[in-house]
């Protein structure tokens, strides 16, 4: 695929060939695994958390949620950080930027102590990186002195957040716990710490699926489990919803925030843009799939641009952000019949049931013809639409406005792939 | 009583698939490393990218692979025996059946008409020479398409009214809808080929006055003539005994409405006499093969041998034609030997389609290349699929290349 749109972009001052970047993770550890990366098109790197302290990790150390055939909905994962020597690390770090100096080298760090978090920023700055990424969030470290329960506590991820930028002239980006409830707390404090950059979401704290033949969790360690980080698609979601508190937070609007949480294809990464992300971080697909999905996430978001006249990124991102209203705000006086295309149906009559048992009686049975009606009970939930497998076969209809409340245009949703 | 397929002349057969439908076939892929399907299509097409494109759904880059691999992307997805390329080689084998790759390449093409997409882009200016390419069949539009799009300026002469060569006149549109041919061969046009009908160029002396006009020369005509069987009790010249490549053509000009009778008998176990008896099915004949050998030597690919079985069309194998037999000048019969020599059997024909293979037409019977001289395709291959033409046609494209640049060399 050689067709390309400019997909550069500025991040805290630091110009990308691209927002995607592999997060600090299994698939960022070393000299050798980034520099494929890169050469697959990869525009930066978040190195995987560099520390002090060297984790002693377990056997096995991941799992994966499923639905029905489909595996790998989620991903838990039990790895630290960084199980190299610090100096190992400093010496990949420094490689990195000499034989790449077009891509973007941020590195994570973590440390236990206010003295640890200073002098892993000072080290890493004098190694050429290009920004520093604080850890606030892993949720297995093996020390509550680390990791989400220190991004959990606002007066830490001050403190710490000062002490690296105390130690550095780079930028420095803070990366947030999903596991809280509001996430702009330790956001503000980190940047009232002198953080410029929010990443946001880390793990989500799991348990995957119980072993039905230990009687524990997954991944199964002699016998024992504990709760881990959960990522991939299942978590998209939640990810893309904190990303837009971040920035509807009027004290966070104009930081600039890397998004992670899911993405896999071109479509995922343009979600997390829309919403005002302005770097895009990437793990367990690459997990799953390998590096190389980035040429079709490059590929995909230019023929996005270029379908929809779009010259640079700048010009789309945070376009979504304003759509998303409170509950409060949306036009409620109508509701949207769905319409079904009895030559397309498949006469499965699994929108007769969804219908009947989730939703309001609204579709009536042929059983003769086995094809679906929609009846005067619709409330326009669109429940039927969510559970039809065949393609096009029901789409929004007719917009039929409340009692009382005076019509006016809609707009409509016509594309369901 | 056993179902068998009704099937219109020119409707297909299978339901396209759908972004849904594509996306569920893509999911089945392994995303194998070093994908081995890609690695056994002839023309590269690449169908380890290019599922892996609409798997992260990428559709437009998946179209980009194919077209950008494969100038006849489109006819390729429907008429190449994957059974022996790429679906043989697919790792999801191992598991169960293959990915269905020419069905999501026949979608990703699907998608290139929808988006109007130009993925192909040729110089304008055509200002590194003139080639002549002769016939416009596969080997010779995948010729043209490359030359065209590093730069030359290529006119393709054929002796038909339509280009395509065997894909406008040798295939049963139920397998290869005309609609299809004519989008990948628009594809060709836009670059910037010129196409000049209706211009037959027979053999030596046509080619040595074109050797005037033009730097080089591609010849791509094929194998363009139906073999002869050779028994002497076989009249080939009484009405009711024609060849395959004829009886296709006048099918798919008058778009399958002809009278060729009742009792019709195909001999001959290849792909081509597959799609006679098809087509002769479909116009509504008490229709059978007769084939010499036995159905694991038929050359017939797999998908073919099927289709022609669903629609319930005999083949009586180990047979040969060994006497035709006349009333009042024309046929009205035909007599088989069994392989073994020991039965016969007589059949009530109306008529006959001999299907027994294609040879050069006598012009280019053994053609010597000259300098400045080119060939690919059957031709050259002595009838090979049109996935390898494409990749013959591609090769020759850059032989002529490197052939040319010698020669400003100098």
């Amino acid at each position: 695929m050689t067709f390309k749109k400019d997909l550069s972009i500025d991040f805290l001052g630091v110009k990308c060939e691209n927002p995607f970047f592999l997060s600090s993770s299994p698939v960022s550890s070393s000299y050798e695994m980034i520099s494929k990366a890169f050469e697959s098109g990869w525009g930066g790197v978040f190195y995987k958390t560099v520390g002090i302290f060297i984790p002693d990790e377990c056997s096995p150390r991941f799992d994966i949620g499923t639905k029905e055939s489909t595996v790998w909905t989620g991903f838990k994962n039990m790895e630290m950080i960084s199980d190299k020597p610090l100096e190992v690390n400093l010496e990949y770090i420094n490689k990195l930027k000499r034989d790449y100096p077009n891509k973007v080298v941020a590195v994570s760090i973590m440390g236990s102590t206010k003295e640890e978090w200073e002098e892993l920023s000072k080290l890493v700055t004098e190694a050429g990186a290009d920004m520093l990424e604080c850890n606030f969030s892993c949720p297995q470290m093996t020390s509550s002195a680390m990791g989400s329960d220190v991004g959990q506590n606002p007066d830490l991820v001050y403190e710490y957040t000062k002490a690296v930028v105390s130690k550095t002239h780079l930028p420095v980006v803070a990366k947030m716990t999903p596991n809280l409830g509001n996430i702009e707390i330790p956001a503000i404090a980190a940047l009232k710490g002198g953080a410029k950059g929010i990443s946001a979401i880390n793990t989500v704290k799991s348990i995957t699926n119980i072993d039905l033949e230990h009687l524990t969790a997954m991944p199964v360690v002699n016998g024992k489990s504990s709760i881990s980080g959960y990522s991939g698609a299942a978590i998209k979601p939640i990810a893309l919803r904190f990303v837009a508190d971040l920035l509807k937070h009027p004290d966070i609007r104009e930081t600039h925030i890397s998004g992670i949480g899911g993405i896999e294809t071109w479509q995922d990464a343009l979600e997390f843009l829309l919403l005002g992300a302005r770097n895009l971080q990437v793990t367990t697909s690459v997990m799953q799939y390998g590096y190389r999905i980035v040429e079709d996430m490059i590929s995909g978001l230019s023929y996005y641009m270029d379908e929809r006249g779009v010259s640079s990124l700048d010009e789309i991102i945070g376009t979504a952000l304003p759509n998303i209203v409170s509950a409060e705000e949306l036009d409620r006086d109508f509701k949207i019949i769905p319409e079904i295309d009895e030559e397309k149906c498949a006469n499965c009559g699994r929108c007769y049931i969804s219908c009947f048992d989730a939703g309001h009686q609204a579709i009536d049975w042929d059983e003769e013809k086995r094809l679906p009606k929609v009846n005067d009970n619709c409330v326009g939930c669109h429940l039927c639409l969510n559970v039809c497998l065949v393609l096009g076969c029901i789409i929004p209809g007719e917009v039929k406005f409340k009692e009382g409340r005076t019509p006016h245009e809609v707009e409509i949703k016509e594309i369901y792939e | 009583m056993t179902r068998t397929i009704d099937l219109e002349y020119g409707k297909s057969m299978k339901r396209k698939l759908n972004i849904r439908t594509a996306m569920e076939e893509a999911s089945r892929c392994l995303l194998c490393h070093d994908a081995p399907c890609s690695r056994d299509c002839p023309a590269g097409t690449d169908p380890g990218s290019f599922i892996r494109s609409i798997r992260f759904r990428n559709i437009k880059g998946a179209t980009e692979t194919i077209r950008k691999n494969n100038i006849l992307g489109g006819c390729c997805s429907l008429i190449c025996p994957r059974e022996k390329l790429c679906e043989e080689a697919c790792s999801r084998t191992g598991i169960d059946k293959p990915i269905r790759i020419g069905e999501l390449q026949e979608f990703a093409i699907e998608q290139e008409k929808i988006f109007g997409m130009e993925v192909l882009k040729a110089p304008k200016d055509k200002k590194k020479g003139k080639i002549a390419c002769v016939g416009a069949g596969p080997a010779s539009l995948a010729c043209a398409a490359k030359l065209s799009l590093e730069g030359y300026d290529v006119t393709i002469f054929e002796a038909e009214e339509k280009p395509g060569g065997v894909l406008t006149y040798g295939i049963n549109p139920s397998r290869l809808p005309q609609g299809v041919v004519e989008h990948d061969i628009k594809k060709i046009k836009d670059l910037g080929v010129k196409f000049v009908m209706n211009k037959r160029i027979d053999g030596k002396k046509d080619i040595k006055k074109l050797k005037d006009d033009f730097d080089a020369i591609h010849i791509g005509v094929g194998l363009g003539k139906s073999k002869e069987i050779e028994n002497k009790y076989i009249n080939k010249n009484i009405d009711g005994v024609i060849n395959a490549l004829d009886f296709l053509k006048t099918a798919r000009e008058n778009n399958g409405k002809i009278d060729i009778g009742e009792d019709v008998i195909v001999v001959g176990g290849g792909d081509v006499a597959m799609d006679c008896a098809m087509t002769a099915k479909q116009i509504g004949t008490n229709i059978s093969i007769v084939y010499r050998r036995t159905i694991e030597e038929a050359p017939a690919s797999y998908e073919e041998l099927e289709i022609v079985q669903k629609m319930g069309i005999p083949i009586i194998t180990n047979f040969a034609p060994e006497k035709t037999i006349e009333e009042n000048g024309r046929l009205a019969g035909v007599s088989f030997r069994s392989r073994d020599g020991h039965s016969t059997m007589n059949f009530k024909v109306d008529k006959l389609i001999l299907a027994i293979g294609q040879e050069a037409s006598l012009g280019y019977r053994d053609l010597k290349l000259s300098d400045g001289i080119f060939a690919s395709g059957d031709l050259i291959n002595g009838g090979e699929t049109v996935v390898q033409a494409v990749a013959d046609g591609k090769k020759a494209a850059l032989d002529i290349i490197d052939y040319l640049n010698k020669k400003e060399a100098k």
